[in-house]
């Protein structure tokens, strides 16, 4: 062949074709047998029908300090970067190939390949989607002191953090080097038993402290969407995964200095909400699936709850309220009677914080008895813990809806957006009992003399218990004007959406300083 | 194989609505606990048989204590 242009393009065609092949017949074959997909698959999912732009393509292992090298038995250095669209919008990926050396992050792929996707990431303004299925970094790369120069992704993240919406989607393994992606992130979905993440995997944990224990055992969906809540919502496989991640993405702007996306929406904004009489008791002790009230009130079908398995007493999500995207906080009475622990408010923070972070209006759906108490919770930490929630609540700066559809009680109130904490709109159900605490509790502690006193005991603790309960209904705050009104259960839908348009042009200025000090 | 059923948080016996013996489905109410003045049903995780109750109405229970084993 001679040395001519037909030559070079052919020499240019061949080699991609060769890196597009990722690792092989036989790898491709191992990682479908897995139950997964192959990286390429997934990108087809992930984006727009032929909208993916690689960069990188033809990256290869380079030889580091002098060892060996693979550069023909390394497409794309094992990892697949570029962007593409996701309903019409820019989104930037760094997909790690499992059939290329176990997805492992080398130099070339970490240092020049991520790294640059999340430069231009950040430079755009668009979020950025991690498709992880990696052993981690690549240890005959990275040992050795030169790791000192290592440990960029972390930083970068955390500057990205609140800037571009973040997604880790756990498609497979996620040890060592690459567990802090999603540590950092904002969205975690996890496939089924296929997907693990930890701090260190199992060869690593074997080595250091003699634990015998799976991948998949120690850091599974089961343990991250289940017990630890580092994982978001476990999913069935690949395919669910990547939807799963789009359908997120749809509810959030590019970056922070946009409004979240509206669509047009066929459920009217002034629909009055059907049936909530028959979902939530009027007695206050008496359970019911808050899930129900949120499916009633938001658009139709727009109901993606995160977090559904873990701190399961708070249910948070997003929604759409007459096509405005909107994140949900609602306390589950259904699930430990909707008391708020450690855990729950963790849960919640971290959404309310998200939701401010990328201007998402918030709608607080209030039924809520308290926060623990007892030596349990004291031990766990649960002031510190509740205190993120009213530090995440009292920062937020977007809309903020505020429902009292039932008990509002303590500090419970405060950290569900109550007076002091900014709603645009504080509303109230005629069902709301709004107080300190629960009358019985009250009059324990203001008429216990009384009580021992008197020559009925049980009677008179009864007629004070009325008394107190005649003042925790909606109707003498509203008296005061503390709240802004009581409504009807079937205005509720109509309340939300008028008071997210209200406070559209909403601004809050803070006093200047580098940054809060958010416990942590 | 027996199922331990534990109690998710602190609070005290209200009502025990089954018996030793009962046949039960997943989700079943197997006792109601009363906790911060809310009604907290506990329910089978799966179907089974009531093997025990081991605690009796006004207990008060702690968080992972066991109260009912099912069978």
């Amino acid at each position: 062949m001679g040395d001519d242009y037909p030559a070079r393009i052919s020499d240019l065609k061949g080699r991609r074709t060769k890196n597009l092949a990722m690792g092989g017949e036989e790898k491709i074959k191992k990682q479908h047998d897995r139950g997964k997909l192959t990286v390429r698959e997934r990108l087809d999912l992930l984006f727009d029908k032929e909208s993916f732009v690689e960069l990188g393509l033809l990256a290869h292992q380079q030889p580091v300090r002098g060892g060996e090298s693979d550069p023909d038995g390394t497409p794309a250095d094992g990892v697949v970067t570029g962007h593409g669209l996701v309903d019409g919008r820019q989104v930037w990926v760094i997909a790690y190939d499992f059939t290329v050396m176990a997805g492992s992050m080398g130099a070339v792929g970490e240092q020049f390949k991520a790294a640059r996707v999340r430069e231009l990431a950040l430079r755009y303004r668009k979020p950025i989607v991690w498709l992880l299925d990696s052993a981690g970094a690549r240890i005959q790369e990275a040992a050795g002191s030169t790791f000192a120069g290592t440990g960029f992704l972390f930083a970068d993240q955390v500057v990205m953090s609140g800037v571009i919406p973040q997604v880790a989607a756990m498609l497979g393994p996620c040890s060592a080097g690459t567990a802090y992606i999603p540590g950092l992130s904002d969205f975690v979905p996890m496939v089924k038993e296929t997907s693990s993440m930890s701090l260190g995997g199992a060869r690593l944990v074997k080595a250091a402290t003699g634990e015998d224990v799976t991948d998949h055992d120690m850091g599974g969906s089961q343990v991250h969407c289940y017990e630890s809540g580092v994982g978001d919502n476990e999913v069935a496989g690949d395919r669910e995964c990547i939807e799963t991640v789009r359908r997120f993405l749809s509810y959030l702007p590019s970056s922070n200095t946009e409004a979240a996306p509206f669509v047009e929406s066929a459920d009217p904004a002034d629909r009055a909400v059907e049936g909530l009489e028959k979902i939530v008791p009027v007695s206050p002790r008496a359970a019911y699936d808050v899930r129900r009230v949120i499916k009633a009130v938001f658009d139709q079908d727009s109901w993606f709850e995160i977090k559904p398995t873990w701190a399961k007493n708070i249910v948070i999500g997003l929604a759409r309220a007459a096509g405005h995207a909107v994140g949900v906080v609602a306390n589950q009475p259904m699930q430990k009677g909707g008391i708020l622990d450690s855990d729950a408010a963790d849960k919640a923070a971290r959404f309310i914080r998200m939701c401010d972070a990328f201007n998402v209006p918030l709608v607080y759906l209030v039924d809520v008895p308290g926060f623990l108490v007892g030596s349990q919770v004291e031990k766990e930490g649960i002031i510190r813990h509740g205190a993120k929630m009213l530090y995440a609540t009292a920062e937020a700066t977007v809309p903020k809806v505020t429902i009292i559809m039932r008990k509002a009680y303590g500090a419970g109130y405060y950290v569900m957006c109550g007076k002091g904490y900014e709603p645009d709109v504080l509303v109230a159900w005629p069902l709301a009992e709004i107080s300190v605490m629960g009358p019985e509790g009250a009059v324990n502690i203001i008429f216990n003399k009384q009580i021992e006193a008197s020559s009925d005991p049980e009677a008179t603790r009864a007629q004070m218990i009325e008394a107190i309960r005649a003042q925790i209904n909606p109707y003498l705050a509203a008296g005061w004007a503390m709240i802004d009104d009581v409504i009807d259960p079937a205005e509720t839908r109509r309340v939300i959406v008028r008071g997210i348009e209200q406070a559209s042009d909403k601004r809050i200025d803070r006093p200047w300083r580098k940054h809060g000090n958010i416990p942590v | 194989m027996s199922v331990e059923v534990k109690a998710e948080l602190v609070g005290s016996v209200w009502k025990i609505t089954s018996k030793p013996g009962d046949q039960v489905a997943e989700e079943d109410v197997l006792l109601i606990l009363e906790s911060m003045k809310m009604e907290i049903a506990v329910t089978a995780p799966r179907a089974g048989t009531v093997k025990e109750i081991r605690v009796k109405e006004t207990d008060v229970v702690k968080e992972g204590q066991v109260l009912v084993v099912l069978e």
